[in-house]
């Protein structure tokens, strides 16, 4: 039973990072119908961002975790702020009227293209680097069976990555910018019409996924201790299925595809066959499941709330 | 135009060519680099004796004086050409100036540094750009309506085809073989790849091309056999030695899976992120039955076998992963095939089943015989000695064409038809009677297929079968090239598929930066060349910009045109 608890809390923890991460996919999405590959190394940059800030700006900072974190956080969300938003202002918004295929060929360029540039040109990157433990090590251990263990950073990210989704619910419910998100996402000529400029609302989309993936990188950083230039890409896959599972466009879609995604790998790398070596093909093989029998995913055809 | 005006721009044409001989004149280098002389030795002196000119001075000379002749000669299709020639200028004079830039150290290799002068770069970039500038954006290319009598006709298709295996053999051997003993074979390399673009360029922008193309269309079947045998005679060239077999060999598996994979994508629209998976299974399947020592399954086989039996395998895979087609559409099933490519090769890496050897890979796929001479063996035909490895060369050949021959009969179909009427509009396909479902599920059946013939081919070359060969970037690479020599046509994919596996051979010592490049090229080649190096003709009017929306023509405009 232990095994069991301890596996889900490891899931929940991964599934709200990757559901931090999979809000910016089905931002993106819901707004120009692109699948934003590239979305994966923004949350990787981020999280290089932070370790560089760590490293070389403020290491004196960091002694205290309640100075050290949102300094980092702040640091992480900027760097993926500027990358997203550069990545839309040159890659994509030449491509904005070109035929589907081309912005996602653009897409798989950038993200190669960042993730080689991060290995090639930061100090070190090609093997692991360890991340600086800004927040408070060790864990909470809940006494059931043998004892589960809750780590401090697994309470963090899980909080962190609730607060930003409702507060990114309200954003795009109630504030000025969100409404002109969804009136795009519903017809970006119209919307133009009515006085909205689609490249700024774009952009800002843009922005915003690129704040929860820089947090989520360096919550991710924290969390394992260590960061690795193809984190982007496969966390990037993972946040892909989950906001797909959730149904695209679907904010809460994309949190709850989160936590599936994490509890499918936890649970799957422990209990079935072939273990933790499979269980990315576990995610892959729900991926597919979902996209043949219910391509619109758990929230994708009732509720239609495209940021 | 005034004729004022008209002056002015020839003058400025010839000043520009002018220019670009100049700089060929001018030393390129102010003094020896550290890694030695640049290539084409006067680089410190200027033009004196022995007046070799030769390398991409050569090329320069050729371009410049080109350009001055084009400039004062009213042919047609001037202006392109201009533009050809004068781009090529750009190209040649960029790479070379910046790679002694870089290599001496700063801009002082390539201005003046220390009373040693050599502006030949600068001048002959001021050169290229005066030319492109003052050359308008003329006429689209003129087409010749010359007719000869066929036996002519055919000599003239054999020239131009031994002129091509010509160029091919001095492409892939400029520079000679990367690495650290030959610093400079990238820029050697890159630099004649500029000038043969803008020579292709030019003689595309005069109508030729078109004309030897509609020539071997007349004549199709001489044409396709004088090519093959063109193919088939270059390890004959200077490029016959082992190395550059070799090279040109894993070009070949490249090859032949970018033309099934251009079934998919460039006919089908169906863009597949997982493509090499079917390589990786062919080449699997053809290592097991091969008798290596790894291998779990005891039997061997003879070749042409194995390769049928990774060829079916493969195809009833591409089946698998062809049939959520049925329900999944677009960017969705991209990622489905992408899923089901990462699958692959997390079960590779596992060793499923025992059968790929997981990390360890499946070694010593012994190589392939026939009547006792082994492939990897040198052979002598006539008292010819040729390199080891021409026999793969040669096989590779025979695939690759064969995979040519069903790529254009495929697309000429009933299939290949349908095919096209899926990827323009799958909904109007469908309204007129094309049953799209199993149709789509065949484009991967087939191009499965030839990647599981290549990858059986694969196996056997390289001898060790690994999952590292088929990871995801693979795949990225494979449609790079697809898209890259422009989708749906055949000489775009070996064109994409030639380039691509080409560049890293010789840009070695760049091979960290391979992966970046290759990313930004991506996004630079949709941003600015969507429908790829060779268009096809309904790619061109659908990846042009503003495609997407339908054309509206107005009646009264339409009955205007009509009358």
């Amino acid at each position: 039973l232990s095994t069991l608890l301890s596996q889900m809390v490891n899931g929940l923890v991964l599934g709200s990072l990757i559901g931090l991460i999979a809000l910016g996919y089905t931002m993106v999405y819901g707004i120009i119908q692109l699948i934003n590959f590239a979305h994966g190394e923004v949350f990787m940059v981020g999280a290089y961002g932070g370790l560089a800030m760590s490293t070389y700006l403020l290491p004196g900072l960091l002694q205290q975790w309640y100075v050290a974190l949102p300094l980092l956080l702040v640091g992480g969300a900027a760097v993926s702020v500027a990358v997203a938003v550069a990545m839309e202002r040159f890659a994509y918004r030449p491509l904005r009227d070109a035929p589907r295929l081309a912005p996602l060929i653009t897409a798989l360029g950038v993200s190669v293209a960042l993730q080689e540039a991060v290995r090639v040109f930061y100090p070190g990157a090609i093997s692991p680097l360890p991340f600086p433990r800004v927040f408070v090590d060790g864990a909470y251990v809940l006494p059931v069976g043998d004892g589960v263990p809750i780590r401090y950073t697994g309470v963090l990210i899980i909080v962190v990555s609730v607060v930003l989704a409702v507060a990114l619910q309200r954003f795009v419910d109630h504030s000025r910018l969100g409404r002109a998100m969804r009136a795009i996402s519903q017809d970006r000529d119209t919307a133009q019409l009515m006085g909205i400029d689609p490249d700024r609302v774009i952009v800002a989309t843009f922005a915003l996924g690129g704040v929860l993936a820089g947090v989520a990188g360096i919550l991710y950083g924290a969390d394992l201790g260590f960061v690795n230039i193809d984190i982007g890409f496969q966390t990037g896959i993972f946040a892909f299925t989950a906001a797909v599972l959730g149904g695209i466009g679907s904010i809460r879609g994309a949190v709850v595809g989160g936590l599936v995604v994490g509890l499918v790998k936890a649970l799957g790398g422990q209990y079935l066959p072939g273990g933790t070596a499979y269980d990315y093909v576990w995610i892959f093989v729900v991926l597919i499941a979902v996209l043949v029998f219910r391509p619109q995913g758990f929230f994708g055809e009732t509720e239609r709330v495209r940021a | 135009m005034t004729s004022t005006a008209t002056s002015i721009s020839t003058a400025l044409r010839v000043i520009g060519g002018l220019l670009t001989v100049a700089g060929t004149c001018l030393p390129w280098a102010t003094f020896v680099l550290g890694d030695g002389p640049y290539p084409a030795k006067a680089t410190l002196e200027f033009f004196t004796e022995p007046f070799a000119v030769e390398g991409y001075r050569l090329h320069l000379l050729v371009l410049g004086v080109a350009a001055v002749v084009i400039a004062l000669v009213p042919v047609p299709g001037q202006g392109r050409i201009l533009r050809a020639l004068g781009a090529g200028v750009v190209a040649v004079s960029v790479v070379n100036g910046l790679w002694i830039a870089v290599d001496g150290g700063g801009l002082g290799a390539v201005t003046a540094s220390q009373g040693d002068t050599a502006f030949g770069a600068p001048v002959a970039l001021a050169g290229g750009v005066v030319v492109v500038a003052a050359a308008a954006r003329g006429a689209p290319a003129p087409e010749w309506p010359w007719r000869f009598p066929p036996s002519w006709e055919r000599l003239v298709l054999l020239v131009a085809f031994a002129l091509l295996l010509v160029l091919v053999s001095a492409l892939l051997t400029s520079g000679g073989q990367g690495g650290a003993a030959n610093v400079y074979a990238g820029a050697v390399f890159l630099s004649f790849l500029a000038a043969v673009g803008a020579g292709m360029g030019a003689l595309h922008a005069s109508g030729l091309l078109s004309w030897v193309a509609a020539l071997s269309e007349r004549h199709r079947g001489f044409g396709v056999g004088v090519l093959l045998v063109c193919a088939l005679a270059l390890p004959f060239t200077e490029a016959g030695s082992e190395y550059w077999m070799t090279v040109a060999a894993n070009i070949g598996v490249y090859a032949a899976t970018a033309i099934g994979l251009n079934i998919v994508v460039g006919l089908a629209g169906l863009l597949d992120l997982g493509y090499v998976a079917f390589l990786g299974i062919g080449a699997f399947v053809a290592a097991n039955l091969s008798g290596a020592a790894a291998s779990r399954i005891g039997i061997v086989l003879p070749f042409p076998l194995v390769m049928l039996i990774s060829a079916v395998v493969a195809g009833i895979f591409g089946a698998i992963v062809g049939s959520p087609t049925l329900r999944v559409r677009g960017d969705y099933l991209a990622i489905v095939t992408l899923a089901f490519g990462e699958i692959f090769v997390r079960a590779a890496q596992n060793d499923i089943g025992g059968l790929t050897g997981g990390s360890n890979a499946i070694p010593g796929v012994p190589p392939l015989s026939v009547f006792g001479q082994a492939f990897d063996d040198q052979l002598v035909i006539g008292g010819i000695r040729l390199a080891p490895g021409v026999l793969y060369y040669a096989l590779i050949v025979l695939v690759v064409a064969g995979a040519m021959l069903v790529f254009s009969n495929l697309k000429n179909s009933r299939l290949g038809r349908a095919w096209i009427a899926i990827r323009e509009d799958e909904d109007a396909a469908r309204a007129m009677g094309v049953r799209t479902g199993p149709i789509k599920v065949l484009a991967f059946l087939v191009g499965a297929v030839l990647a599981g013939l290549a990858g059986a081919f694969f196996a056997h070359k390289t001898a060790t079968v690994s999952y590292e060969s088929f990871r995801f970037i693979e795949s990225v690479t494979l449609l790079a090239a697809v898209v890259l020599g422009g989708m749906g046509t055949i000489p775009g994919a070996v064109l994409g598929a030639s380039i691509l596996f080409v560049l890293p051979e010789k840009l070695r010592e760049f091979s960290d930066y391979r992966l970046l490049l290759f990313g930004i090229a991506l996004v630079l080649i949709m941003r600015f060349r969507p429908q790829g190096l060779v268009a096809d003709a309904h790619r061109r009017a659908e990846l042009a910009p503003g495609a997407d929306q339908p054309t509206v023509v107005l009646p009264a405009v339409a009955a205007k045109a009509g009358g």
